[in-house]
């Protein structure tokens, strides 16, 4: 290749040292926008919690014989039939409706199940759950009626109810009432279920029982309707104060007007109770009578049944033996239904012709009692007759008792007439027969029952319905008669329960002996219709039932219509 | 340190926390003799996590609602001092870590263990995760695993004082006051009709 002969010339342009040089860098700041992000405070404390409380009065339990060792408990009670009451089950007291601050509220809520009292107190036997229950009803009460059927366990309940109070220190003194031929009974069952509790029995002369009424120590006193009456002006007007008053067979206040209901409401108290298996026997007008004590107004006549069993039902607790014990044994019904003799028919309707032309000859001045003591005078002879004292119901009873005597059982006659009474002993010499009716004076009546309990060759008692039908146990009777029928079934109910009740030893035959086509079968048709109507009734309010005879119903057994009533004078 | 005074007798605590709707609850506090009758009573008014707790606490809301919160308040402010307090419920036993009492958690009812309950004998068992477990008498029972020396002041109080007390019927006792307690603050119309 050949070198191109140009001609070239070198001029310098100062760029190579410009090229050699280091670039020169100028920084510029740049301000960036931002912002803070927002925060925000998340709060996590717990605004302060509020409470409230109550404390409740600690007892010394050792002092009170809470603490006292267990006893030996009998694994019988007769009636249990192998059952364990009360196992597995709570029994909690719940506050009524008329207790309305919450503290108190809460105190009954907050007790401890009434079957952990078995650990504590003493008991003969197990109580049934029931009874629990009965318990759990009166213990918060300031006003109640227990009124379970007969044979229940009233008096069981009552005592426990009143026991736990004491200890509680809720109460410190209670005055019991009931009918005089049942206050030795009381005082056995209050020995049986509450023996550590100091019982007081007003009875003797007048200031022997002024010095009972004052004694303040005692916490359980002990009084019969027919003494409180009498020393009402110690009861009423000598500034007593009980904090519980019971009452027993509490329908003896079903009269308002009557003296012992007047004397009852009179005691000072704090709280009411009444016992009675026949919290209504004629009207319900008798259960407003019950509650002038208990809760003086909360009831009246003129309520509806329906209005009257709801306004009392957080006041009435009633259980019947079909509900609650149903292991025991059956209770069935004979009727023995006989003619009269020969001698009877005769006597009979003589009295009913002549007695019943008598009543219509008076006209306007018929009274009750004019028919009534024509209706006895015919079921006197329905029992014996008056003249020659032959009797078809004393030919059956001697033929069933030779079946109760060959079977070693034991039985009762009840009868309204103590005069029937004799006249059946007198029949049945030389068999050896016990008496217990009203003649029997009261100190014998314990003695009475414990041969008929104890001695092997009495194997019968006769009662009347007035001494016999209420409070007695004679759970070892298998066989009851009535001899003749009470004007209600109530009164009959009772009596048949002296036997048919808990630790009932078996099946308890009641033979009802009526004679037919008398006055006794027309009775009996007029009560039975009454009975099932007041179960209609009260069933639907949850009150009780039981039913005897009213004026118009007596009258009506004659056809005989009530004469319009005189006008009261001016007074 | 605490102020309240000791039971002059033997007591136990008893402490629930019980669903009130809503998401409140309400806590309630029965502090019980030896022979089960109570002593004291103390109850909450509604309380409700906030949403931030319900979010925050996550799982251990329970355990600070109930336990911290609602069990704390209410034995600071019984004024008896009881031997230990009992709980039927794993998140109420954090109320451990607010107060100085021992305090166990009653397990539901379970076989009784092995052996004669009439020694009243007092056995462990290997502990689970989240505690520890002890049995008295027929009761099997839990203790926070962070205080796990509570064992000996509760076993001691059962030996000597307690064996006969029921550990789980008072829960019932204490959910039935609260009711109690509603129906009453509601009025008594519906009281009445209870």
């Amino acid at each position: 290749m050949t070198d191109l002969s140009l001609r070239t010339e070198l001029f310098p342009t100062g760029w190579q040292t410009a090229l050699a040089r280091a670039p020169r860098i100028v920084l510029k700041p740049l301000p960036l926008q931002r912002s803070l992000p927002a925060t925000i405070n998340i709060p996590l404390r717990q605004a302060a919690i509020r409470t409230f409380g109550f404390s409740f009065p600690e007892l010394p339990a050792a002092d009170l014989g809470l603490l006292a060792p267990r006893p030996t408990r009998s694994p019988q009670r007769g009636a249990d039939q192998g059952k364990s009451p009360a196992a597995k089950q709570t029994t909690r007291i719940k506050p009524p409706q008329d207790i309305i601050k919450l503290q108190d509220r809460l105190y009954y809520v907050l007790q401890p199940p009434l079957e952990s009292l078995t650990g504590e107190l003493r008991f003969p036997f197990q109580p049934f759950p029931y009874q629990l229950a009965g318990i759990a009803f009166l213990f918060p009460r300031h006003a109640a009626i227990l009124a379970d059927e007969m044979g229940l366990g009233k008096t069981m309940q009552a005592i426990t109810a009143i026991r736990l109070l004491l200890h509680a220190r809720e109460v410190r003194r209670v005055l019991l009432i009931c009918p005089k031929p049942l206050v030795t009974n009381w005082k056995r069952e209050f020995q049986l279920w509450a023996p550590e509790i100091p019982i007081g029995v007003i009875e003797g002369n007048q200031a022997r029982r002024n010095w009972q009424w004052r004694q303040p120590a005692t916490p359980v006193l002990l009084a019969n309707y027919e003494l409180l009456v009498r020393d009402q002006q110690i009861a009423v007007n000598d500034g007593l104060h009980f904090d519980l008053v019971l009452l027993d067979e509490a329908q003896r206040i079903k009269n308002r007007n009557s003296a012992t209901s007047q004397v009852t409401r009179a005691i000072r108290r704090t709280r009411s109770w009444a016992l009675t298996g026949t919290p209504v026997e004629n009207s319900p007008e008798d259960l407003v009578g019950i509650f002038e004590f208990l809760s003086p107004g909360h009831l009246s006549s003129n309520m509806q049944a329906r209005r009257m069993g709801l306004a009392a039902r957080d006041y009435i607790l009633r259980r019947r033996k079909e509900e609650v014990l149903t292991d025991l044994p059956p209770k069935m019904f004979r009727d023995a239904e006989l003619d009269l003799t020969p001698e009877q028919w005769i006597s009979y309707r003589e009295a009913e012709e002549h007695g019943v032309v008598r009543l219509t000859e008076m006209g306007d001045e018929l009274t009750i009692q004019h028919v009534f003591e024509l209706v006895l005078r015919l079921k006197q002879i329905c029992n014996f007759d008056p003249a020659g004292g032959s009797s078809s119901k004393l030919e059956r009873l001697r033929a069933d008792l030779e079946e109760v005597i060959a079977s070693d059982q034991k039985a009762i006659v009840f009868s309204q007439w103590v005069d029937s009474l004799k006249r059946i002993r007198a029949a049945l010499q030389p068999l050896p027969v016990l008496e217990y009716h009203g003649k029997i004076p009261a100190r014998k009546r314990d003695r009475v029952i414990d041969q008929f309990r104890n001695d092997p060759s009495c194997h019968l008692m006769l009662m009347s319905y007035g001494a016999g039908s209420v409070g007695l146990n004679l759970q070892f009777c298998r066989y009851v008669f009535l001899f003749d029928r009470w004007w209600n079934p109530a009164v009959e109910d009772q009596a048949i329960n002296r036997a048919h009740r808990i630790g009932a030893s078996g099946p308890v035959t009641v033979t009802r002996m009526i004679t037919i086509n008398t006055i006794e079968e027309h009775i009996d048709q007029v009560l039975q219709e009454k009975r099932e109507l007041f179960e209609t009734i009260f069933s639907v309010a949850g009150t009780p039932a039981s039913a005897g005879l009213n004026q118009d119903e007596i009258f009506g057994l004659f056809n005989l219509r009530m004469p319009p009533r005189k006008p009261r004078a001016a007074a | 340190m605490s102020t309240r005074k000791s039971s002059p007798v033997p007591s136990v605590g008893f402490l629930t926390v019980v669903d009130s709707g809503g998401g409140s609850f309400l806590g309630g506090y029965l502090v019980l003799n030896a022979s089960g009758r109570p002593l004291e009573f103390q109850c909450t008014a509604p309380v409700k996590a906030n949403r931030a707790q319900e979010i925050l606490y996550g799982p251990t809301l329970h355990p600070y609602l109930w336990g911290e919160q609602i069990g704390g308040a209410l034995i600071s402010k019984s004024r008896t001092r009881p031997l230990f307090v009992c709980t039927d419920q794993l998140h109420t036993l954090a109320v451990r870590s607010a107060v100085d009492l021992p305090v166990i958690q009653v397990l539901p009812a379970s076989p009784p263990p092995s052996g004669p309950t009439s020694e009243r004998k007092l056995t462990t068992t290997p502990s689970s995760e989240s505690a520890a477990q002890l049995i008295l008498g027929r009761y099997s029972c839990a203790l926070s695993r962070s205080h796990l020396n509570d064992r000996v002041p509760v076993e001691r109080a059962w030996k000597t004082h307690l064996d006969d007390l029921h550990l789980r019927e008072p829960f019932e006792r204490i959910r039935e006051a609260i009711t109690e307690a509603q129906r009453t603050a509601a009025g008594p119309a519906s009281g009445a009709a209870a």
